[in-house]
């Protein structure tokens, strides 16, 4: 088990600058780096495996310098989005390469081999060819491949993301019952909001080739330090309102934020209660499974409200004008 | 950064094996104790050596037209239909890639001459022959599968969403081809003609042997006005101006082979319809089966005619060719037999393969793999051979390597590197092709496992490398053995290669020995032509 960590890296691709004061994963921890395309996470997941160099700063791991050691060096296993599996090799030998340079004897990488296939569910395809394999079969093979060398750190590169909804969560599942059970190190790069909340035990927020927020999946969700960062994780109540004496008033409600002027306030739909009342007009509803979605207006400021159907205090059918609501808890941004 | 020094190779074998003669040559037909143009203007204002410039130009044209004429339908019918023995005519067309133009030079003299099959047939000489309608015709030869496999590339690759959009909008029928289709394969088609044009602008064997007295290419031109002439300063000039011309075209060449490669790209390959057998004995089989007949008649009858002259000694079947071919008594090669021309084109065919691949191979990965400072220039520079041409190239060697400290004129292995020179862009373009298809992860994924970049190189990319750098290979193999012009600026007499043999048969008239030995070189492409098919790369 080793940390890993980034300190002060500068890297300028073209047009874009990647700068990342500071990063570090504990030792087994699971950390994910999130943002939409072009954030730069893919960037600095390479910089970490050692294929960019970064034009400035440092790569630790358990505190060593690694920028000037080589990818075959670092002891890494890494998963690519598009799995990268050697066409020309089957699904052992894929499997074995990594131990075959490391010289094991043939009776070891057997054993090996067959015990990781074991482990990530695909005992008796080790004769396939990887153009032979559904997609999810090859995700496999390339998460098997990189862990078979026993690596100080896993890197995962959006491996679920070329797979169908379904396959997606069960993997995601997979993978996280894995890491636990070796306990490695691992960085995990996606797009997917639900699937870092799912997985990690710690989320880095990118955007722009920065970081914008690195914490546990319930804190950056409640507790967004930016709007982006807000948005990002989930549908987000955001009003912009004016504060005296350090309140904020809006129909019945009231916000303590503790200064005056423009203050900006965040709150998710599920932290909106409905109680019986009439200050809050019910413009739009949305019914999901279990759940409703409330669009409420009040005083012209529109905001979205996520309960479950028992927890209403009307039926359905006869959905009242409007009601009262109860803002349990809030950020201010 | 250490293994990058070894680009070190190739660029100081292509600085001194072609800028070095490139430059001399220049130097000769521009200097003359201080820059002067008096050869340039002597060039221009005479008329035979402008009649030859545009007549080069103009057969070039004309040859790209009938290249086209005769590969379009082709490709059309690749593109869109399977139907029984595609795979046999698709290998027939492969037989241009590795066939010596001296032989189908030969083969065109069988048919189309005065005692000729064709002329035969037909019962009156059609006037071929010695004329430039001898010229394009081998052209066409040579070329038209270049435009069939190009443009069909590109037409299975035409989304079929665009056409059935365009049909839902009205479009249909020859409308629908000219609107939609075809802007799509403009790209297919250009770079198709553009390469045919170039080969045919360069062309030297088939102009020298077809064209006669009165039709020569610039690639002659310069030839006779060194061999013959002993005019250096004259054949530099028209050197100077072939270059300029050729690295012109190169350049239009490489910017549609970029809009070419750009279209190639569509992720969509529409798999090729299956004819019925109701559709195969109607209107499209028999379309189908002309086309297939013509290519076989047109590839396969010069081969068939050298063959068969080969057999035929006074109006009789028997190997009486074969034997003097191998005896002393009819020999007109001077200081060398068959055998040992044999023994060279064998020597300098494998040396050439060696070095050529070598030198491709690095150039090839650095090209593709590699981020360096200067990598334009580097491309723009290592893509410059493509334009020159075998009589430039050894005119380029006379001047440069007959004095010390490179006084390499007369060794054999001055020959191997005209041959390296000569191929190694063919081979380059074989390997950059499977090169690009590698993904660069799969590296990646080998040095996250923990293999060296060398380890990497060798486990990984080389195994699915493979096919292309035998298809390479071979090219430069093909290409050493049928390379008749720079060899026979730089050889000695016991240097004589079966091409140069064939050659001197042919000059002192002798078309029996001349096809018993073609037979010879015919057994080797054949050899060649296998191989290729056995790895079954794509050079479709």
């Amino acid at each position: 088990m080793v940390s890993v960590e980034l300190r002060e890296i500068l890297k300028i691709l073209g047009d874009f600058r990647l700068e990342i004061k500071s990063l570090k994963a504990k030792e087994g921890e699971f950390l994910t780096l999130l943002g939409p395309s072009g954030c730069g996470k893919t960037t600095t997941l390479r910089i970490i495996a050692g294929f960019e160099k970064p034009d400035r700063g440092e790569v630790l791991f358990d505190g060593r310098v690694m920028n000037e050691i080589p990818p075959y060096g670092r002891n890494i296993g890494m998963v690519f989005q598009d799995y990268a599996l050697f066409p020309h090799m089957s699904v052992f030998k894929n499997i074995a390469f990594g131990l075959e340079l490391r010289k094991l004897p043939r009776g070891e990488i057997e054993k090996r081999v067959l015990r990781i296939l074991k482990l990530v569910g695909l005992e008796g395809l080790e004769n396939r060819y990887p153009e032979q394999l559904s997609g999810g079969q090859q995700q496999r093979v390339a998460l098997a491949r990189a862990l078979v060398i026993e690596p100080e750190v896993l890197l995962l590169d959006e491996p679920l993301s070329n797979l169908d909804a379904k396959i997606r969560e069960r993997l995601r599942g997979e993978i996280k019952r894995i890491q636990k059970e070796l306990s490695i190190t691992t960085i995990y790069v996606t797009h997917d909001q639900e699937e870092a909340m799912a997985i990690s035990d710690r989320i880095a927020v990118m955007k722009d080739g920065t970081i914008e927020q690195v914490g546990k999946p319930l804190e950056i969700y409640y507790n967004p330090k930016t709007e982006f960062v807000a948005r990002f994780l989930g549908l987000s109540n955001i009003l912009e309102l004016e504060a005296e004496n350090g309140k904020v008033h809006l129909g019945k409600l009231c916000f303590n934020v503790g200064r005056d002027g423009k203050v900006k306030i965040f709150f998710r739909p599920e932290s909106v209660y409905i109680t019986e009342g009439d200050f809050a007009e019910i413009v739009g509803h949305e019914l999901l499974p279990g759940r409703i979605r409330l669009r409420l207006s009040i005083e012209g400021n529109e905001i979205i409200a996520e309960r479950f159907l028992e927890e209403l205090p009307f039926k359905i059918e006869d959905m009242p004008k409007s009601v009262g609501v109860l803002i349990k808890s809030y950020t201010i941004l | 950064m250490r293994t990058k020094l070894i680009l070190s190779f190739p660029i100081t074998f292509l600085i001194i094996f072609f800028y070095l003669p490139i430059i001399s040559i220049i130097h000769e037909g521009l200097w003359d104790n201080g820059l002067t143009l008096k050869y340039l203007k002597a060039v221009l204002s005479n008329s035979y050596h402008r009649g030859i410039i545009f007549f080069t130009i103009g057969q070039a044209l004309a040859s790209t037209l009938l290249t086209l004429a005769l590969g379009l339908p082709g490709a059309y019918i690749f593109a869109k239909y399977d139907f029984p023995g595609k795979s046999f005519v698709k290998a027939i067309l492969t037989v241009p890639f590795v066939m010596p133009s001296i032989m189908v030079a030969l083969g065109f003299i069988l048919l189309f001459g005065k005692q000729g099959f064709f002329t035969q047939l037909i019962g009156r000489d059609l006037g071929i022959l010695y004329s430039w309608k001898a010229i394009l015709i081998a052209h066409a030869f040579y070329n038209f599968p270049v435009v069939v496999r190009m443009v069909s590339s590109l037409w299975q690759r035409i989304n079929p969403h665009y056409e059935e959009v365009a049909m839902s909008l009205g479009a249909r029928g020859f409308t629908l081809f000219r609107k939609v289709t075809l802007p799509m394969l403009l790209p297919g088609i250009f770079a198709s003609s553009m390469l045919t044009f170039i080969f045919c602008f360069l062309s030297f064997s088939i102009p020298l042997i077809l064209g006669g007295y009165r039709y020569a290419t610039i690639e002659v031109d310069i030839f006779t006005s060194i061999m013959t002439l002993l005019d250096f300063k004259i054949g530099s000039a028209l050197a100077i101006i072939q270059l300029t011309l050729s690295f012109v075209f190169m350049y239009i060449y490489i910017k549609s082979l970029d809009m070419y490669a750009k279209a190639e790209e569509q992720r969509v390959f529409r798999r090729p319809q299956k004819l019925t057998l109701r559709e195969l004995i109607g209107l499209k089989g028999l379309l189908i089966g002309i086309y297939s007949v013509i290519v076989f008649i047109f590839i396969i009858s010069p081969l068939l005619a050298v063959l068969y002259d080969s057999l035929i000694f006074q109006g009789r079947f028997s190997l009486e060719w074969y034997r003097r071919v191998f005896s002393a008594e009819y020999n007109p090669i001077f200081g060398a037999n068959t055998l040992i021309a044999i023994k060279n084109s064998l020597l300098f065919g494998f040396s050439a393969v060696l070095l050529s691949t070598t030198v491709a191979l690095i150039i090839a990965y650095a090209l593709h793999r590699w981020q360096f400072k200067g990598k334009n220039i580097f491309e723009a520079l290592v893509m410059l051979p493509l334009g020159s041409s075998a009589i430039t190239l050894g005119l380029g060697y006379i001047r440069t390597f007959h004095r010390p400290p490179l006084e390499l004129l007369g060794t054999w292995y001055i020959i191997v590197f005209a041959h390296t020179i000569i191929a190694y862009p063919f081979v380059l373009r074989a390997i950059s092709a499977v090169l690009k298809k590698i993904k660069p992860n799969l590296k990646e994924a080998a040095l996250s496992l923990g293999a060296k970049e060398w380890q990497a190189f060798i486990k990984v990319e080389l195994p699915l490398a493979l096919g292309g750098i035998i298809v390479g290979a071979i090219f430069a193999f093909a290409m050493s053995i049928a390379e008749l012009g720079a060899t026979y600026m730089l050889y000695q007499p016991e240097y004589t290669t079966i091409t140069i043999a064939v050659y001197r048969f042919l000059s002192a008239r002798q078309w029996g020995s001349a096809s018993a030995l073609s037979v010879i070189l015919m057994i080797v492409s054949a050899v060649s032509f296998m191989i290729i098919e056995r790895v079954g790369e794509e050079i479709w």
